[in-house]
């Protein structure tokens, strides 16, 4: 069953409209507890349960009606066998209109081919939006097919060859199958856990020992529905206003001490980067407190006054589905070097601690992706593919992130050039990169030309790459680019 | 290797201070790199400063890495890793930390925790009080520092005195190799300057003991006096195939120094 207020599916929501959205749907789930919000002002549900217990589907759709119409929004319904034929049927209503089980393929038979538009993301008729169900509609117009039985009634696999993606999926819908059943989502209980700390408490222990007293509720509260984690938000709050969030991987693996255990990293890495100036600017008013501890670890927590509240909320929820480690094939990571990236991340943040990963490409830069520590490790582009053009031989020991800007001029002074058509102005005598003195080139080859992405207007490169000896016995990767030269990397 | 290092460094006449880390074995390098080593590897606890950092800080943490340990980049956010797995460093067990920050030294003390080895490039020159911290810190763990620049207090210090690559012409060819003198020197058991040349790296990726008979150092218009360590007379007879670093101090291969 699909409720619709058109009232409120028109346009943009404003605040007035988005309060009696949320009220809407919170009304309609007092009829079901699972409802799917399609767009804004229009809910489906599966209806055959609550349609026997309200004493079938009229009944329960006018219910449903005069409940919202309470609110002071007319409401329609329809009923139909799939999401898409009941959203027509509640457009099509007059307060209520039921499809029969079964006549389903005749009510979209009879439809003209434009409802496919209504298939489309809300906030359609705004230019620059994707609309396929629209240009679909307009199209098989102009081909003569004027309802849906039409497009229905041609087979699916030429629908598929002529009309693509967007035609297969309109034609499975003409004919009345619903691709996916409606998502449900069930009500969302709040599963985070807070505490308050009043009097503000000052130093990190009490709130760590809090946090693993907070931790065992959150597990357990998760695995009483049989739910846990991706990821969990530390969420400390200090007397000050500051607060300090972060998400720690969780992927149900953590006990209650580990949680603990990187509230206290946080909490620490939230006071190590500026203890120093913190420590100077308070050292007059605490400096008796803990003159012990002048090497300013505990600084921050005394700056801001103290922490207020502490909150764990669970990122990411997913059904718990047990654990399975891999055999072999990954570097087993040990709870040391664990222990050790995840501090560092508490105090540097997560991006922060990264692991190489080697893979393919052309340029130096792209053979190397860094992922964060804890993330899947898989290379940016592929490391079994040929790759042609990239630089053999062996692999520069600095590659130097960005590139460096560069002179390289011949043996008169002026800038060595390369034309378009790869030809150099001169042969390359001399190497300066800022901040350094200039070098004498021994020996030098190239240009190598490297035309990349040129369907891509964004990403489209024309380079000539060098490789340059010099005098002090280095060697260097250099690269032309838009007439500008770049240090890529150094031998 | 690990019956041969307890004899190398009695036959240095070592052990100047009692320490935990000399029951450890040392870190492994490479076996092209034994030698410039007093115990043939990297003692635990102790931080190795080289000059610069380029491939030989790479190849020295890529054998601790081939065999097993954790190794820790920070401060060098140019690394090229590819390079280093040329050398035999696992990317699967390596850390890095791009931009450690002003709170570096507490970085790396954690990073220690973690990992056998840690290679660092510090952002500026570290005060004095903050490297005793971290020296402190090393000697308690089992760890290796490897320093990217200079170190006051480094057992051990290394550099790379002179370097030529081949394979490039005059606009033609491609970088092939590098041929490379590696010097050593420091304190106590390392206190004899060693130097040995290398091909870092070799035409594989890897290193390999340069034969004095490849050493590129003969081309005319060479300047053999960008090798601090020449002393004419200090150069042997050239045998192919001589093991050149044994005698401190000395240049055994330039070929053609007249040249």
């Amino acid at each position: 069953m699909v409720v619709t207020c058109p009232e409120l599916t028109a346009g943009e929501p404003g605040p007035r409209a988005a309060r009696l959205l949320d009220r809407m749907v919170a009304t309609v789930t007092g009829f079901c507890p699972e409802v799917a919000v399609v767009e804004p002002g229009t809910c489906a549900f599966a209806a055959r349960g609550p349609a026997r217990y309200f004493g079938g589907e009229t009944a329960l759709a006018a219910k449903i009606i005069a409940a919202v119409a309470d609110l002071g929004v007319p409401a329609r319904a329809g009923v139909a066998d799939g999401l898409f034929a009941a959203l027509l049927a509640a457009r099509c209503a007059d307060p209520v209109l039921l499809v029969p089980a079964g006549e389903t393929p005749g009510f979209l038979a009879a439809q003209p081919v434009r409802v496919l538009a209504c298939q489309d993301q809300p906030g359609q008729g705004q230019p620059g939006r994707d609309q396929p169900g629209r240009d679909l509609a307009a199209l098989l117009n102009r081909l003569g097919l004027a309802t849906l039985g039409d497009f229905a009634a041609l087979p699916a696999r030429d629908v598929a060859s002529r009309f693509g993606d967007a035609g297969e999926r309109a034609h499975r819908l003409a004919r009345g199958l619903d691709s996916r059943p409606p998502a449900m989502r069930p009500p969302l209980a709040d599963l985070s856990v807070a505490r308050e700390f009043d009097p503000p408490e000052p130093r990190a222990e009490p709130v760590v020992f809090a946090a693993k007293a907070l931790a065992e509720r959150l597990h357990a509260g998760l695995a009483a529905r049989g739910l846990t984690c991706v990821r969990v938000q530390v969420l400390a709050t200090w007397a000050d206003g500051q607060q300090s969030s972060r998400w720690w991987r969780h992927d149900g693996l953590l006990s209650a001490a580990g949680v603990a255990d990187r509230v206290r990293w946080q909490l620490d890495g939230r006071s190590a980067p500026s203890a120093g100036e913190r420590a100077s600017e308070r050292a007059g008013e605490r400096a008796g407190e803990r003159a012990g501890d002048h090497a300013g670890d505990h600084a921050g927590e005394h700056a801001s006054g103290g922490i207020t509240a502490l909150r764990l909320v669970p990122d990411q929820v997913i059904r718990a589905a047990g654990q399975q480690l891999a055999l072999w094939g990954e570097a087993v990571v040990t709870d040391r070097v664990a222990h050790a990236a995840m501090r560092v991340q508490a105090m540097l943040g997560h991006e922060a601690v990264l692991r190489p990963v080697l893979g393919g490409g052309r340029n130096v830069h792209d053979q190397v992706t860094a992922i964060p520590f804890g993330e899947k490790a898989e290379p940016g582009l592929a490391a079994d593919r040929p790759w042609p053009g990239r630089v053999i031989g062996p692999a520069p020991g600095l590659v130097f992130p960005a590139g460096r800007a560069a002179e390289v001029t011949d043996d008169a002074g002026r800038p060595v050039t390369v034309s378009g058509r790869c030809a150099v102005s001169a042969a390359p005598a001399r190497l300066a990169v800022p901040g350094e003195p200039p070098r004498r080139v021994t020996g030098w080859a190239g240009p190598w030309p490297l035309s990349e992405r040129w369907w891509d207007a964004a990403a489209a490169r024309r380079r000539a790459r060098f490789q340059l000896a010099t005098d002090d016995g280095r060697a260097w990767l250099a690269v032309v680019q838009d007439g500008r030269w770049l240090v890529e990397a150094a031998y | 290797m690990p019956t041969g290092q307890r004899g190398s460094s009695a036959a240095f006449g070592a052990s100047g201070e009692p320490r935990t880390s000399l029951v450890l074995p040392p870190l492994p390098v490479l076996p092209d790199l034994r030698e410039l080593l007093p115990r043939g590897g990297l003692s635990r606890g102790s931080v190795l400063a080289v000059a610069e950092f380029g491939l030989l800080c790479l190849a020295l943490a890529a054998g601790a890495s081939a065999d097993g340990a954790w190794c820790g980049i920070a401060g060098i956010p140019e690394a090229g890793v590819l390079a280093a797995a040329g050398l035999g460093l696992d990317a699967e067990r390596t850390l890095l930390v791009p931009e450690p920050g002003p709170g570096w030294a507490q970085v790396v003390a954690s990073l220690l925790d973690g990992c056998e080895l840690v290679l660092l490039r510090p952002p500026a020159r570290p005060p004095a009080q903050v490297r005793r911290r971290l020296e402190a810190t090393l000697r308690r763990g089992r760890g290796v520092l490897l320093v990217a620049g200079d170190w006051p207090g480094a057992q051990l210090r290394m550099r790379v005195a002179a370097q030529r690559w081949t394979g490039l012409g005059d606009g033609h060819g491609r970088l092939r190799a590098c041929c490379a003198e590696v010097v050593t020197d420091g304190r106590g058991e390392a206190a004899v300057t060693r130097s040995r040349w290398l091909w870092l790296p070799a035409e594989d990726g890897g290193v390999a003991v340069a034969d004095p008979a490849d050493i590129p150092f003969g081309l005319p218009g060479d300047r053999p006096g960008a090798v601090p360590a020449l002393r004419p007379g200090a150069v042997p007879a050239l045998r192919p195939g001589a093991v050149p670093a044994l005698r401190p101090g000395a240049v055994p291969a330039l070929r053609a120094v007249s040249g």
